[in-house]
């Protein structure tokens, strides 16, 4: 690990104004840490949110919607039975990040601004990994677990962060603190997609940090499934969350958002329009996860990908009106 | 350890003049220096000691290496291909002269049902909980102490004299306990004969090395790659009638990738073809069982296949095809047959291919065999003092099979005591000769000198008290039992007041092996039970069953720990451990605890060690345990998920993708 100046921060004012160029945040630092370590990311300075005491905690509720602060504990999430009750999606899929040790460290915050798990950026080949003679390794490479969607592109790697699907999915937004004051955007618009592995893959400006995620009140039904290798300790292939709207038992409004599949997290509008307007049942919920699948274009090893999707979107689907088909 | 990031390539030159002057740093030793050749990701370029280990690791980051690019062949299709760069003298894939009995074509002329099937399992790593190493110190000139993870303080006591240009007697190798080694840890390896240069360098500081997690996984041994392409026939009443086998394999820039095939089963016609294949890759290590995983799964699968072609029930095949005259043939057969109740086979058994849903049961078995026989040459001392303390002592060390308290154990019997009456020391290399614990041959060699050395000890002790004793008893009088000294089976006082009669000469002697207290050779039958998911291909497993003989068991506990992570290892195996390497760079993707996956608590289902221990058994006297249990988990695993989704999943380990891919292939998805 490179030498590098340390800032503890109490406040998120204090660490606003300890932004330097070069400076990143620690907010609980499951991913930085281990980065540093592995010489992926060399920061000059590393502002330290951990004992920000205005950055941590839940308040609200299911009528008027929760807000949570950026530092808040993966543990606090899974302890609010608020979100619990309300928000099932985030709660399931809270639950199956990392593990106990993880979930006591990791906040919110840190787990929506991490860095993808991609094999050759953590091998130190960047985002967009290129071998010398200009193949794109990832694209030639071994990319079981790369991206399904925006292959025209070059950014491959499937987005890193759970928690941004149900959030997303429920149309939480962000807000963001910076030398220029707070700011408040849909979370879908903290990603992008970076071009060059010199970019950025987050929206945020130099100097801004996250500070809260303000859900809307909980309308509707709402759930989150996802298909791993392991049962411990694992990242998911594929998760999906959705958010209903029902109008008794169909569904006038649906939000269907995908990790695995893309560089950000990926809504599926296919899958939202398939559902809407009928009640979810196998078959709907099915017919939902193939429409998700449409314009998906596998690279050379992932295609088992897309039919984890199908199966993903459906059961999301289903968990969410309380169907639980394959385990029958 | 600074190492090669690079499959391939030659150092033009290396600078590490910035690096000697960073902070901290107190030696640099380059191991490849200019015009050497790295040949994989992970292959030893120097090793810098600092204060700490930080400052170590950064001092490596600055040293400067110019290399010249070599093309690589990191992955068994990039060193087969027909253009591939030669990555050795002599040819990257290595031909051995077939193997032919009888007559092959003949026999799946005659049979009813031929197979077809090729099978793959990836390289796995060694992930050693702890990784290699050892810390050396020059005590002075002439003396090197070392405190190594070893499965040999003599070899590495060895290697370090032989390095160093000491005789051995001057150095002392200690392992007091070990995170494990499983095959992988026998030497000083070039990390520690440097690091005991450097001691001396630095004026006898004591230096410690230890590989991190990334180069544990690069250069600290893997179980190499089988691909074997397979054609079994039989006829309806189960009997193998023939097969013919071309098989392949990689154990890195060396050899190591055969595997004993046919495996088990008695073939009257087979052939058998195989070749190494050399990569640019961290080189096979002995892991558990060397060859004979591959060779179950292999074997296993085709006789799966085969049964479930011919419509015969596995259990049933497979007892048509054991050797007649085998001394195993009986021990597999009332195995099955424990295995089979304990698993629930009657009950819950379905043909391949026959279940409905998306989510299936399945269940399948695999046979397996080991030597596991002792060294006869190995010595244990027993040493009685006047205060009652008896001490062992043995140059081996533990791996995880608890020798230590084996012989605590055999000592206790003898004399009358507890075994935490017992001081057993171990891993101390100037001890007498112990046995390196490798090939499950640690308890079969050691106990019988223990034995024996207990014995003789016990009776010299009592040739020597029993003239001092009231009414003059002779020697044969006297016995020991729970801590008494017993006179024509009256007790008479404790053993610790019987020791005072010693004097101050403790009575001490070396015990040597005899025949007839171990012997060599095991069966074992493993079953698993799993559910698959078809829609997501997740396995989940429910039980699994190990009946292990292993002759006469010492310790039941310690006994059962090994199975447990024998079995722990095999579902690994069969489940998760896959070395990804990247074909364009040549470098493995995954050296880490996190995309190299391994078993959770989660992940481990029930497991059911059954110690198979008849009389006939027992008789046998003292066989290894530690690698027999491993061998057939994984091909158990990989019969289990065929039968419960009626598609062979050819490629190990069970992933969803590797599920999904087979499904897919057969139209199923």
């Amino acid at each position: 690990m490179k030498a590098f100046e340390y800032v503890g921060a109490s406040s998120a004012d204090q660490a606003v104004k300890a932004m330097s160029a070069g400076a990143v945040v620690m907010s609980g630092g499951t991913d930085l840490m281990n980065r540093m370590k592995d010489y992926v990311t060399s920061p000059s300075r590393v502002v330290n949110l951990n004992d920000a005491k205005d950055l941590a905690g839940i308040s609200g509720d299911a009528a008027s919607g929760v807000t949570i602060l950026a530092g808040t504990r993966l543990a606090d999430v899974l302890a609010s039975d608020v979100i619990k009750k309300a928000y099932p999606a985030l709660w399931q899929t809270t639950s199956e990040v990392g593990t106990p040790q993880i979930r006591n460290m990791a906040s919110v915050g840190g787990n929506l601004m991490q860095h993808p798990r991609c094999w050759y950026y953590r091998s130190g080949f960047g985002l967009i990994p290129k071998s010398a003679d200009g193949k794109h390794m990832l694209r030639e490479g071994d990319n079981r677990y790369a991206a399904i969607f925006m292959t025209d592109g070059d950014a491959l790697y499937a987005h890193p962060s759970s928690l941004a699907i149900p959030l997303i999915a429920l149309g939480a937004k962000a807000t963001l603190v910076g030398p220029d004051g707070e700011r408040t955007v849909a979370l879908s618009e903290l990603y992008k997609v970076p071009t060059s592995s010199e970019d950025s893959p987050f929206m945020a400006k130099a100097g801004e940090i996250l500070k809260s995620i303000s859900i809307p009140a909980a309308a509707g039904k709402n759930g989150s499934y996802e298909a791993r290798h392991k049962q411990a300790h694992d990242w998911p292939l594929v998760l999906a969350s959705v958010n209903l709207t029902m109008s008794g038992d169909t569904v006038s409004d649906a939000t269907v958002v995908v990790y695995g599949v893309a560089p950000v997290p990926w809504r599926s509008k296919a899958a939202e329009e398939a559902i809407k307007g009928k009640a979810v049942t196998i078959e709907t919920a099915k017919a939902a996860g193939s429409a998700a699948a449409e314009g998906a274009k596998p690279l050379s090893m992932n295609g088992y990908k897309v039919s984890l999707l199908k199966t993903v979107v459906a059961r999301a689907l289903c968990v969410t009106v309380g169907n639980r088909y394959w385990e029958a | 350890m600074l190492y090669s990031l690079h499959a391939h390539a030659k150092i033009k030159s290396l600078d590490s003049s910035a690096a000697e002057k960073m902070p901290g740093v107190k030696a640099i030793e380059v191991i490849a220096g200019p015009g050497k050749t790295v040949r994989y990701h992970g292959d030893d370029i120097a090793v810098i000691v600092a204060e700490t280990e930080e400052q170590a690791r950064d001092a490596s980051q600055a040293i400067k290496i110019e290399y010249e690019h070599l093309p690589h062949a990191a992955t068994e299709t990039q060193a087969m291909a027909e253009n591939a760069p030669k990555i050795v003298n002599g040819g990257n894939v290595r031909k051995g002269r077939a193997q032919t009995t009888g007559n092959p074509d003949d026999g799946l002329q005659k049979a009813d049902a031929v197979v077809e099937g090729t099978y793959f399992a990836p390289v796995i790593t060694h992930v050693c909980l702890e990784p290699h190493g050892l810390t050396a110190r020059w005590d002075d000139k002439n003396h090197i102490t070392a405190w190594a993870s070893t499965q040999s303080v003599m070899a590495t006591a060895n290697e370090l004299a032989e390095s160093n240009e000491l005789p051995v007697t001057n150095v002392t190798v200690l392992t007091e306990v070990m995170g494990g080694g499983f095959g992988s840890k026998f030497g000083a390896d070039i990390w520690g004969t440097t690091a005991a240069r450097i001691s001396k360098k630095v004026g006898g500081r004591p230096v410690k090395i230890f590989l991190d997690r990334a180069q544990e996984h690069l250069a600290g041994g893997n179980r190499p790659s089988v691909l074997a392409k397979v054609k079994i026939g039989g006829t309806k009443d189960g009997k193998i009638t023939g097969m013919i086998a071309e098989t392949y394999g990689t154990g890195g820039v060396a050899r190591g990738a055969q595997f004993p095939l046919p495996y088990v089963y008695s073939l009257a016609n087979y052939k058998r073809e195989h070749a190494d294949v050399f990569v640019n890759g961290g080189n096979a290590r002995a892991m558990r069982a060397p060859g004979h995983p591959q060779g179950c799964l292999v074997m296993e699968s085709a006789i799966d296949d085969l049964a479930a072609k011919l419509g015969v029930d596995p259990i049933a095949i497979r007892k048509s095809n054991l050797a007649p005259n085998d001394f195993r043939t009986p021990i597999y057969l009332n195995e099955m047959e424990i295995g089979a109740e304990l698993i629930g086979w009657k009950q819950n058994y379905k043909p391949r291919g026959s279940q409905k849903g998306v989510v299936r049961r399945g269940m399948g078995l695999a046979l397996h065999q080991w030597g596991g026989g002792g060294a006869n040459d190995k010595q244990v001392s027993c040493t009685i003092f006047a205060d009652g303390t008896i001490e062992l002592k043995s140059a081996t060390q533990d791996i995880g099979t608890a020798i230590r308290t084996v012989l605590a154990m055999i000592a206790a019997e003898v004399f009358g005591l507890k075994p935490t009456d017992i001081k057993s020391n171990i891993g101390n290399s100037t001890f007498p000769p112990g046995q390196s614990s490798g090939g499950s041959t640690t308890t079969p060699s050691m106990s019988p000198p223990c034995y024996n050395a207990c014995l003789e000890a016990r009776d010299e002790f009592f040739k020597k008290i029993a003239p001092g004793l009231p009414g003059n008893p002779a020697a044969t009088d006297l016995s020991l039992v729970d801590g008494q000294l017993l006179v024509k089976g009256q007790a008479t006082m404790s053993f610790k007041d019987a020791c005072r009669k010693i004097g101050m000469n403790p009575i001490s002697v070396v015990g040597k092996s005899s025949q007839g207290l171990a012997s060599n050779g095991v069966a074992g039958v493993q079953f698993v039970d799993l559910s698959v998911d078809t829609e997501t291909g997740v396995v989940k497993l429910h039980k699994i069953v190990a009946v292990q003989d292993s002759g006469l068991i010492i310790d039941k506990l310690t006994w059962e720990s090994q199975v447990f992570g024998g079995v722990i290892g095999g579902l690994n195996y069969g489940l998760f451990e896959e070395r990804v390497v990247d074909p364009i760079s040549g470098r493995m993707l995954n050296p880490d605890m996190e995309l190299y996956q391994l078993a959770g608590a989660s992940d481990i289902p029930e497991i059911i060690c059954h110690a198979y221990e008849p009389d006939d058994q027992k008789k046998r006297g003292v066989i290894g345990i530690g690698e027999p249990p491993t061998i057939g988990t994984a091909a158990a695993i990989g019969n289990a998920v065929a039968n419960a989704i009626g598609v062979r999943v050819p490629t190990f380990p069970m992933t969803p993708m590797n599920i999904l891919n087979a499904l897919a292939k057969e139209g199923k998805a």
